[in-house]
């Protein structure tokens, strides 16, 4: 089994999968797919984290609901953006953006201007 | 523009064209609206610095942002922050007396120099200014008026506009705002890169007559069908949100600009 058939099985790529294709009004192809999970396992080397055990640490639980640690996300930004440098540019980065957003993450990437 | 128009038109744009300034002209025209806008006791509660975004350094564009606030600040040029004085009733004992001698408060209604003096500056105004939450709340209402009329502005220009969250430690730092101040939104403004209409106008969560009554509370305000089918041909009431073709017109954004889907 490869890192991508892998990482299908983990909650927060099933979530994201299935917001995305509710947002744009898709059904995205098993070859889409499959480029999406290679990029986002490529990603999770680089950070040391799988999916879940990622968004996981992004969050702080609290009585009100989980909450955002900012000072993670910037990292994770950071990162996303040293990582789509090296690998395969915007589209690479994105993926992983994407991945973050439909878990609840919010953030965005600098517009190509 | 006709007015109902303006009204019809307004949205809040997130996408601009990142590289096409605004007009100095036209960002005045935003201000002096918002200047004449309806003003308790004739004072300003809201004031406004303007910052072309690109002579922001990265480092303090990026303090600015807020988790959802950010790629609509990287793309417009030009940026309104909208200042809140709650102290701004300070000035009522003599403005309020400038209105009785230029006609606009009159004995008709009860108005002297001397109902200023020693009523409503001693009995209202420093009660209210000595009350951090009811000065606070009176500035936000009387600032939103003023906010309000600079959005329509913008729209009649045919700019795009929006007023988004900031970071108002970090804005107060940067831009040497006083600390009596509160910095509240930021106005967006550029040339729309999303269609104007921008998917339609935003459903509301509940029906007119839900929210507007007549004579008691809870008794529904009629809302007149033949008011609202005039009100559509004249462009004040559009057709809702989603247009059938706005999440192909966000992912081709999207693409154009490299955000994220």
């Amino acid at each position: 089994m490869s890192d991508a058939e892998t990482l299908a099985g983990q909650e927060t790529v099933g979530r994201w999968l299935r917001a995305y294709d509710a947002q744009w009004n898709v059904k995205q192809t098993d070859g889409e797919t499959r480029a999406k999970l290679e990029v986002l396992a490529r990603f999770c080397a680089v950070c040391g984290k799988q999916p879940d055990e990622l968004v996981t640490w992004l969050f702080r639980p609290t009585p009100e609901g989980p909450r955002i640690r900012l000072k993670r996300r910037r990292e994770v930004m950071a990162l996303i953006d040293g990582f789509e440098t090296d690998n395969g540019g915007r589209a690479a980065g994105n993926t992983v953006r994407s991945f973050l957003i439909h878990n609840g993450v919010a953030l965005s990437a600098p517009p190509l201007r | 523009m006709e007015f109902k128009k303006v009204i019809g038109l307004r949205r809040s744009i997130r996408f601009y064209q990142p590289y096409r300034p605004v007009e100095r002209d036209k960002i005045q025209v935003l201000l002096e609206a918002a200047r004449l806008s309806s003003r308790a006791v004739n004072a300003d509660f809201v004031q406004a610095i303007v910052v072309n975004r690109d002579d922001l350094s990265a480092e303090d564009r990026e303090s600015l942002k807020t988790p959802t606030t950010t790629a609509q600040l990287d793309l417009a040029p030009v940026w309104i922050f909208w200042l809140i004085d709650p102290t701004a009733p300070r000035i009522g004992q003599t403005s309020l007396k400038q209105l009785v001698d230029v006609g606009a408060l009159t004995p008709s209604h009860g108005w002297s120099h001397a109902y200023v003096e020693n009523v409503v500056w001693p009995q209202v105004l420093q009660p209210i200014m000595a009350d951090a939450a009811t000065a606070g709340l009176v500035a936000a209402v009387e600032a939103g008026l003023a906010i309000n009329q600079a959005l329509l502005a913008a729209v009649d220009l045919g700019l795009g506009t929006q007023l988004t969250a900031l970071n108002a430690a970090n804005a107060a730092r940067i831009l040497g705002i006083p600390e009596h101040l509160i910095p509240i939104w930021i106005q967006l403004v550029g040339y729309s890169a999303e269609n104007n209409e921008a998917g339609g106008q935003r459903p509301r969560p509940n029906p007119f007559e839900a929210v507007y009554f007549e004579g008691r509370y809870g008794h529904p305000y009629e809302r007149d069908e033949e008011v609202v089918k005039q009100l559509t041909e004249d462009g004040m009431i559009m057709p809702q949100a989603p247009y059938p073709w706005r999440k192909d017109e966000l992912r081709a954004l999207s693409r154009m600009f490299g955000l994220p889907e």
